[in-house]
């Protein structure tokens, strides 16, 4: 079997169109007769042709009889409902392919989002700089989801884990040098600084102390983030289920 | 490392009626859309017209026909010669143009989407390698409970540092321009509501000054 790309394009040369006329004709029929064995359904072909008065059918002139003695009996609505041309075909195949792009295009931005959450998390500050407004209400998003199945993955181990109580979180260090104390583990890349000393890398044009001036961004923060290197206590607040932007968008 | 196969390929089976139900419905679905593709292609190719009608499995009946199925169910019922006119010639040549246009636009998204595919592949490759080094990218429910533990500590503080950067942000957007202060105080960023599908929001509502860094397409 040959694998030529054939331009999807009438044929302008008399003997190769009827070449590919009797074998994809051929092809075609073994295709309906398949179909209508594997399926344990009827179905009927018709193909006129230049090449004969005559048309070409499947499975034969009393099947195809038959088969459309049935298609007429149905009401016209039910015929036409699922009846297409080539450019309705067409049209359905379209839409079906840009659905299937955008979800397509939805997943790997998670999924590039979700890489480029991990690399704040391993790599420090500087990475965060350059981040667009865009991108940061989808970051935002991002981390809430995760903190949402991390608080779901948590509640479910400790009930399971039949009434130890209060769990006591050691104090911990940052993620960046706290890897190596964890027993899986990897050897972490992360020699970046901890995620605390944003202030010194931020590489914005404004005052680093502008922040503390507006009262106005405070409800963006958890309760009483100044500036600076605050120790973040152990499993702080569990219930930031809305996330911290006053957003519809991700309720 | 275990490779996880989207789909089992091209199979060889047996032509004889499917036995499980549910296959079943999928081969008709799949293989109903195939022929209906194979037929168009062989009525551009050739110029042949063709009527085909199936029905599936629970009794429904699919058409497909070039130029209308009725026309050629018409011919073949009552044995007319086909009727030519130069109007008729005229509408044909329309449509095949059009066919055409939708077969370029079809074809295209077509190696869109192959391309968006080949890219998650690649995403899921360099995690896996990641989640080699770094435990803390494996997926939640493998990790331990000290584990998720100081995950959420460190996110968490992420959380914080984003917040933050957002306050900077908006603060040098509102200092550089007029504030548009809409219901609850956050004027023009109240657009991330134009939702493309569930969940993400791809568009972007600063002007282009303040795209730092399109990263999403040039980070990876």
């Amino acid at each position: 079997m040959t694998r030529k790309k054939v331009k999807l394009a009438f044929i302008t040369n008399d003997s190769s169109r009827k070449a590919t006329f009797k074998k994809r004709k051929k092809g075609l029929m073994k295709k309906v007769s398949e179909l209508s064995t594997l399926c344990g359904i009827d179905a009927c072909a018709i193909i006129y042709s230049p090449y004969d008065p005559q048309p070409e059918v499947w499975p034969s002139q009393p099947g195809v009889q038959r088969v459309l003695n049935k298609f007429r009996r149905m009401p016209e609505l039910e015929q036409s409902k699922k009846m297409v041309n080539q450019e309705s075909f067409l049209k359905q195949r379209i839409e079906k392919a840009k659905d299937q792009l955008t979800k397509q295009r939805k997943d790997n931005r998670e999924k590039e989002m979700t890489h480029l959450m991990f690399q704040y998390l391993s790599g420090g500050n500087n990475a965060m700089n350059n981040i667009s407004m865009a991108d940061l209400n989808d970051m935002a998003w991002l981390i809430d989801q995760y903190l949402k199945e991390i608080n779901r993955r948590v509640e479910m181990l400790t009930k399971n884990s039949q009434g130890q109580g209060q769990i006591m979180a050691p104090p911990l260090p940052m993620l960046a040098n706290g890897v190596a104390k964890v027993e899986e583990v990897g050897q972490g890349s992360n020699n970046g600084q901890g995620l605390v000393d944003m202030n010194m890398s931020m590489n914005m044009n404004m005052e680093v102390n502008v922040m503390q001036k507006q009262p106005w961004f405070m409800n963006l923060m958890d309760g009483g983030g100044g500036g600076g290197n605050d120790a973040t206590p152990p499993l702080g607040n569990v219930s930031q289920q809305n996330g911290f932007w006053p957003n519809p968008f991700f309720q | 490392m275990l490779k996880k196969k989207s789909s089992l390929g091209r199979q060889k089976i047996p032509i004889e009626k499917i036995p499980k139900k549910s296959h079943l419905q999928v081969t008709f679905s799949k293989r109903r859309s195939g022929l209906f593709k194979k037929a168009s292609e062989l009525c551009t190719l050739c110029g042949v017209e063709i009527a085909i009608v199936v029905f599936s499995p629970a009794d429904k009946a699919f058409s497909f026909g070039h130029p209308e199925v009725e026309s050629i169910v018409d011919r073949y019922l009552s044995r007319n010669l086909p009727q030519e006119s130069s109007a008729l010639q005229l509408v044909e040549a329309h449509r095949n143009a059009n066919v055409r246009d939708l077969n370029a636009q079809l074809t295209q998204l077509l190696n869109h989407l192959t391309i968006e595919k080949k890219q998650g592949e690649e995403i899921d490759h360099v995690r896996k390698a990641r989640q080699m080094q770094n435990w803390w990218e494996n997926p939640i429910e493998e990790l331990g409970l000290n584990e998720l533990v100081q995950l959420k500590v460190s996110i968490d503080d992420l959380k914080k540092n984003i917040g933050k950067i957002a306050s900077k942000c908006m603060m040098e957007q509102s200092n550089m321009f007029p504030p548009n202060i809409g219901a609850n105080g956050f004027g023009r960023y109240n657009n991330f509501e134009n939702k493309q599908g569930v969940g993400i929001n791809i568009a972007s509502t600063l002007p282009n000054a303040y795209n730092y860094l399109d990263f999403r397409h040039g980070y990876l």
